[in-house]
C-alpha cells in the first residue's frame, strides 16, 4: 500500500511492522502495552504474538504440559491473553502439587509448593498434622498442624523449571489458627540453599512467658522480640500470611541444580500448635 | 599458498548507494548480509551491486560494521576480540534518534541479524525510558487514534502505567 506524504511523517512509521515488534521484543510487558497507545500501527506491533512470544518464559509449554486442564481451558486467541492469563489465573500442574503463574511486570516464572510437595515431619501422623481444605487456599489441600515439638519443613525446586538471571525469595505462606500456640516470640530457622536466618511467624512486642520442659518442672522462661531480632509475617493481599525465607540467585549455568528451603525449629522444646501450611512460595525478589 | 586461497582473500566487492555513491568492501565482509551473500552467490558480483533502499551515509556505516563483523581471517573469535566487538557495537549504534532509525532499517533490509538486534535493542532502551508522549516526539510519530480511542486503549492497559 502507497504511503502518502502526509503519513510519511517519522521513519518510524516506515519501519515494517516485524521490526516494530522486534524492538517491543526487547522491552518489557508494560512498556510493550504502554506503546500500545503511541499509534494504531505501534498497537498491531505491540499485540503481535512474536512480542509477547518473546515474554513468555522459554519453558512454558512444557509447564503447561504438566497441567491437567492443559489442552481445554488454555486456548487463546493469541499469546498476549495467554501471557496475561498466566498472570492472573495460577495454574495447578504435577497432580496440584504446585501452582504456577507469571509475573506480570517481568513474565518471570512463579510457583507455589504445595504440601503435598514438601516433606513436612510427622505429616503422616494424624496426631500431630491433617489435611484440610480452605476456600480460599489456591491449593486444594493444606496442612493443619494439631501438634508437634519437632517442626521440620522442606522443598525443593529443580532450577531449570526457574526462570534464568533472576534473583528468586522464598516465602513460607500460612495462617495461625485462633487456637495457636507456642509461636509467639518463638525464634525458627529458615534456610535457602547454604543460607540461614531467623524468623518469627507471631511477634509480641512484650515478653512471653513460657513453659521450657528443658529446664525441668516448674521453670518457665520469657520469650521477648526486639526489633532486628528477624523477620516478621507479612500479610498477603489474599489474607494469608507470609514470612521470608531467604533469597537464591538462578544464573541459569547449572541445568540440574537443586535449590532446597527449609523451616525448622526443634531447639526450643516447645509444643506448637494451630500452623496451617499453604506451601512455600518462590517468586523473584522485588528490589 | 593456494591460488584459491589467494583468490578469496582479495576479491572486492562494489556496493552502490540509493544516491549513486559507491563504496568498495571485502566480499567476505559484504556476506555479514544475507541479502548481499545471496546476490553474489547468484551471481552479480560481476558488476556493482546495488543497494537501492539506503543512502550513502547511512551505506558507508554499514560497510563500517560489515568490517568491524567480518569473519576473522585466522579462525576462531577469542574472548578477547568478542569484548572488544561488543563495546565496538555499543559506541556504533549510540547514534542520533534518525540515524538509529535508517540504521534499523537498513539491517532489516540488508537481513543483518546482529545489527538488527543491536538497533532494536537500542531503539527499546529509547522506549523503556519515555513516555508515550515523548516517543510520538522522538520518532515523529502522528497519533492517529481518536481522544475516545486513545481513552480507551489507556483504560485496557492500566496496571502498565502504575
Amino acid at each position: 500500500m502507497a504511503l502518502t506524504e502526509s503519513e510519511v511523517v517519522g521513519l518510524i512509521n516506515v519501519l515494517p511492522i516485524e521490526c516494530v515488534a522486534s524492538v517491543l521484543s526487547f522491552t518489557s510487558p508494560p512498556d510493550a502495552c504502554r506503546s500500545s497507545s503511541v499509534s494504531t500501527s505501534f498497537r498491531s506491533a505491540a499485540e503481535s504474538d512474536a512480542v509477547w512470544e518473546s515474554f513468555l518464559p522459554p519453558q512454558y509449554k512444557s509447564i503447561i504440559s504438566r497441567s491437567a486442564d492443559s489442552s481445554s481451558s488454555l486456548c487463546f486467541s493469541s499469546k498476549k491473553e495467554l501471557y496475561l492469563h498466566l498472570c492472573d489465573h495460577p495454574l495447578l500442574i504435577d497432580d496440584g502439587r504446585k501452582s504456577f503463574w507469571l509475573e506480570k511486570m517481568s513474565g518471570k516464572i512463579c510457583y507455589m509448593l504445595s504440601p503435598k510437595d514438601l516433606l513436612i515431619a510427622w505429616m503422616e501422623n494424624p496426631h500431630f498434622w491433617r489435611w484440610t481444605s480452605l476456600p480460599d487456599a489456591r491449593l486444594p489441600e493444606v496442612a493443619e498442624l494439631i501438634q508437634v515439638w519437632w517442626l521440620e519443613i522442606r522443598g525443593k525446586i529443580n532450577t531449570c523449571m526457574l526462570s534464568r538471571a533472576t534473583l528468586y525469595t522464598a516465602y513460607l505462606v500460612f495462617n495461625l489458627s485462633s487456637k495457636s500456640r507456642g509461636f509467639v516470640n518463638l525464634p525458627i530457622e529458615a534456610a535457602v540453599r547454604w543460607h540461614k536466618r531467623m524468623v518469627f511467624l507471631d511477634v509480641k512486642q512484650e515478653g512471653v512467658r513460657v513453659f521450657n520442659p528443658r529446664a525441668g518442672m516448674g521453670s518457665f522462661q520469657e520469650l521477648r522480640w526486639r526489633e532486628g531480632d528477624g523477620e516478621c509475617p507479612k500479610k498477603r493481599g489474599d489474607g494469608w500470611l507470609e514470612i521470608e525465607l531467604g533469597d537464591f540467585f538462578n544464573g541459569g549455568d547449572d541445568d540440574d541444580d537443586e535449590v532446597e528451603i527449609s523451616v525448622l525449629e526443634v531447639k526450643a522444646g516447645m509444643l506448637k500448635s494451630g500452623l496451617i501450611v499453604q506451601g512455600i512460595e518462590i517468586r523473584p525478589k522485588r528490589v | 599458498m593456494s591460488s584459491t586461497l589467494c583468490c578469496s582473500f582479495a576479491k572486492n566487492v562494489t556496493l552502490r548507494s540509493s544516491d549513486g555513491q559507491t563504496f568498495e568492501v571485502e566480499e567476505a565482509a559484504a556476506q555479514v548480509s544475507q541479502t548481499i551473500k545471496r546476490m553474489i552467490e547468484d551471481g552479480c558480483t560481476g558488476s556493482v551491486i546495488p543497494v537501492p533502499n539506503l543512502t550513502g551515509p547511512v551505506l558507508a556505516l554499514v560497510i563500517e560494521y560489515f568490517k568491524k563483523h567480518s569473519p576473522p581471517s585466522d579462525g576462531c573469535p577469542t574472548a578477547l576480540l568478542e569484548m572488544e566487538i561488543k563495546d565496538w557495537d555499543a559506541k556504533f549504534v549510540a547514534v542520533d534518534n534518525d540515524t538509529l532509525l535508517d540504521l534499523t532499517l537498513a539491517a532489516h533490509y540488508l537481513e543483518i541479524q546482529g545489527l538488527l538486534d543491536l538497533t532494536c535493542h537500542r531503539v527499546a532502551d529509547i522506549l523503556n525510558d519515555n513516555s508515550v508522549e515523548k516517543i510520538r516526539e522522538i520518532f515523529h510519530i502522528k497519533n492517529d487514534f481518536t481522544p475516545e480511542e486513545e481513552a480507551e486503549e489507556r483504560s485496557k492497559i492500566q496496571w502498565a502505567f502504575e
